[in-house]
């Protein structure tokens, strides 16, 4: 797999000012070597400055259309292979370029009767497009509600295309434009925030929610797809979460950030104090143990009823140190960020945990 | 063995027939469970029977559906009732078992004394609810038992096109009394004779004859797609060229004007579809023993105000043209005792329906003749009941 192949530029399309999308022209011979699923990246290699630099691009292209692999480059700020493409790059060049690989994509098939959402942010558009492209083409059945995040009007990649695609498919896809700094114009003076044709703001939690809830799915297998820079994805991923879309129907490609780690095992031996029913105890927490355990196993009597998350009998308070919930039915945002706990579910993260009942 | 066109007469009257049809029928196909409104917000459920298994339906907090098996896996009591709105949690009333909305179990009281087998995670000890299949189809929903179920549209996508244009999420159900469906009635009959019944086109001009009579029959098309009948007819010509003074409802604006008319689909197995020009029903049947089947019939109308929809029912009272069409019954008698006098064609259905049922434990009975075309529907129906069964009684 690792094999880098030669291929031919033959187009260089700028798009945005700062962001080109490249074709590449595919010899009959690599025909079946460079087939690929919406969604997947090339990784093409440079020599540049007398070393080899190699970088990896999302296809936004549509494997299911006659036509050939492209890729969208956005410049980075000092990037060296990001701005090689977008100044120096022309049609005729030739590239290394390794087979279309990733598992972020999108199992297409004509029987499907799905709705994906896709979140995009920046260039983060580019495995979204054609995915995008690629559902509306190959599953006349299915829906497709996108949210995109660009910084402003005239940095969204991809503007044409994707009002051709809402056009020509009204009835399936709902595209939101989200903008965290959008072009001011006079006539937003007398223009209402709900009239705009975007939405201000950052793809956050609260975008999130608001997406679904405002355009809830119609066919009821639903698939999560999310693009964007890590921060981005987080924020999407955790509000995604938030409301209880399972993990396996998420799928994610991160430009750069690595994923968070929320696999929480908590401190082993951690010195617990807590204060129940005028009294004070101490003890400490085996590993693995919840604070509630703990203390069950030290004799005492603290409150608890459903020991799974739900009922909340036993919250408490902390008042120093912190804490993994394993689950949470009961305690809403507002009581987390005051400090309360549910200690059936509670695992220390650090030495010393202090709780009040 | 006597047999009514193609299935033997036991069909219609032996519980052995009976289960056979709720195993492998009505428990191995997308079963109608309600409109898409009936489970509007994050937390909103209904439960249904559909064949042998009871199933229910919650919306989560990403607005998307699951349905899971009404059935705690304790020991086996009915999770939830009816129609009803939960929080974050399920917990069955009996021990107080807990599943979160991704059927999850999550809690069991003295989970640690009295059940020190069950280690680690709760729910990866293999005591998680059942999970099923739902999705929406035409604004309706539809479940089915298995939670590895093939697509709905698998099962819909070819008959679609050939159903009523209507856009059914702009109509809003219209009932007389609110929490009530706009018709439900057990009617004294195995439900393949009320199906029977719905598909067949030889009887609409005769015995409804003076109560449907301004659809045109001598137009009507009809036929199959997979296991799915579709039917269409026109209006009769002088109420076509009036539709928009002469209809009682407020014509569905959906339906393009050279499509109006009455599209009256059968969805196998148990669902009826009555898509006309102003209003638009589903008639769902339910066995409920070889002999009895509940229907229930759920109608939609355009989303007009009151005084719209009452004006449009003034104007089209005033029309000359009610006075020899619909509404008159076919026999001279007391149109509150006798069907046959009602003037109200469900009431004539049921009372055919009925009295056909009545027969079928005459020795003498036998099905005479068959209408080749009128009729085809009928045995074309009971060939794919008996070709069902036979596909899925090894599954």
């Amino acid at each position: 797999m690792s094999q880098f192949h030669k291929l031919q530029v033959l187009e260089v399309r700028r798009e945005t000012a700062d962001a080109v999308v490249v074709s590449f022209d595919v010899p009959h011979n690599l025909y079946d070597t460079f087939n690929y699923q919406a969604g997947q990246y090339l990784t093409l290699r440079f020599q540049l400055g007398g070393e080899a630099v190699r970088r990896s691009y999302s296809l936004c292209s549509c494997p299911h259309l006659e036509e050939p692999l492209q890729i969208g480059v956005k410049r980075v700020e000092g990037g060296l292979v990001s701005n090689h493409i977008n100044e120096e790059l022309k049609a005729g060049d030739w590239v290394e370029v390794m087979p279309p690989d990733g598992k972020f994509f999108a199992e297409v098939q004509a029987e499907n009767y799905k709705t994906y959402y896709l979140f995009a942010a920046g260039s983060g558009i580019t495995p979204i497009l054609s995915i995008l492209r690629t559902v509306l083409t190959t599953e006349p059945r299915s829906y497709v509600h996108m949210l995109y995040g660009n910084r402003a009007q005239d940095s969204i990649m991809f503007k044409s295309e994707l009002d051709a695609l809402e056009a020509a498919h009204a009835d399936r896809l709902i595209l939101v434009h989200s903008l965290s700094r959008p072009n001011s114009s006079w006539s937003d003076l007398w223009t209402s925030e709900a009239d705009k044709p975007y939405r201000t703001g950052r793809i956050d939690a609260e975008a999130v929610s608001w997406f679904i809830n405002t355009y809830p799915p119609y066919a009821q297998n639903v698939e999560y797809f999310i693009c964007g820079p890590g921060t981005m994805i987080d924020n999407t991923r955790q509000a995604l979460k938030a409301i209880d879309v399972p993990d396996q129907r998420i799928f994610v490609e991160s430009f750069g950030g690595d994923p968070i780690d929320t696999s929480a095992t908590g401190v082993a031996n951690a010195q617990l104090t807590a204060h129940l029913n005028g009294e004070t105890i101490e003890t400490n927490i085996p590993e693995g143990t919840t604070v509630l355990r703990a203390l069950i196993q030290a004799g005492k009597e603290p409150p608890y009823s459903c020991e799974g998350g739900v009922c909340s009998s036993c919250r408490c308070k902390l008042t120093e140190g912190k804490v993994h919930m394993r689950n949470n039915l009961a305690l809403d945002d507002k009581e987390v960020e005051q400090g309360y706990i549910l200690s059936c579910q509670s695992i220390p993260l650090t030495e010393i945990v202090k709780v009040r009942y | 063995m006597k047999l009514m066109h193609a299935l033997p007469v036991s069909a219609y009257t032996s519980q052995e027939w009976f289960d056979l049809e709720m195993k492998h029928i009505f428990s191995k196909t997308w079963q109608f469970a309600g409109f898409v409104e009936d489970v509007a917000e994050p937390g909103d459920y209904i439960s249904v029977q559909a064949g042998l298994n009871n199933i229910f339906i919650v919306k989560g907090r990403d607005q998307r559906l699951r349905a899971f098996h009404n059935m705690c896996r304790h020991r086996g009591t009915q999770l939830l009732r009816a129609v009803g709105k939960t929080q974050k949690a399920i917990t069955c009333p009996y021990h107080d078992w807990t599943y979160d909305l991704e059927g999850k179990l999550i809690s069991i009281p003295k989970r640690e004394e009295e059940f020190p087998n069950l280690k680690g995670q709760l729910h990866e000890c293999g005591l998680n609810l059942h999970e099923a299949s739902v999705d929406i189809f035409k604004g309706m929903l539809f479940v089915h038992p298995d939670k590895d179920a093939p697509s709905i549209m698998d099962f819909f996508g070819e008959v679609e096109p050939y159903l009523g244009p209507h856009v059914v999420e702009e109509l809003v159900e219209y009932s007389e009394n609110e929490e009530e469906p706009f018709y439900a009635k057990e009617i004294q009959a195995n439900w393949k004779i009320v199906v029977e019944n719905y598909i067949d086109h030889y009887h609409l001009a005769h015995l409804h004859e003076g109560t449907l009579n301004m659809y045109d029959h001598a137009r009507a098309e009809f036929g199959w797609v997979g296991p799915h009948y579709w039917f269409y007819e026109p209006l009769v010509p002088e109420y076509e060229a009036n539709v928009e003074k002469i209809s009682p409802y407020v014509l569905i604006d959906s339906v393009p004007k050279d499509k109006i008319g009455a599209y009256v689909p059968w969805l196998f197995p148990n669902l009826g579809l009555g898509e006309n020009e102003g209003a638009w029903s589903t008639f769902h049947l339910t066995p409920l023993a070889p002999d009895r089947t509940l229907v229930v019939i759920r109608s939609k109308m355009m989303n007009v105000s009151e005084w719209e929809a009452s004006a449009q029912y003034m104007k089209s009272g005033m029309q000359s043209f009610w006075s020899h069409h619909g509404g008159k019954g076919k026999y001279k008698g007391d149109p509150n005792t006798d069907p046959m006098a009602s003037g109200d064609f469900m009431a004539e259905d049921v009372y055919a329906c009925e009295q056909q049922q009545k027969s079928l434990s005459s020795p003498l009975f036998s099905v005479g003749a068959e209408a080749q075309r009128g009729e085809y529907a009928v045995r074309k129906f009971q060939m794919v009941v008996k070709e069902w069964i036979d596909q899925h009684k090894n599954d």
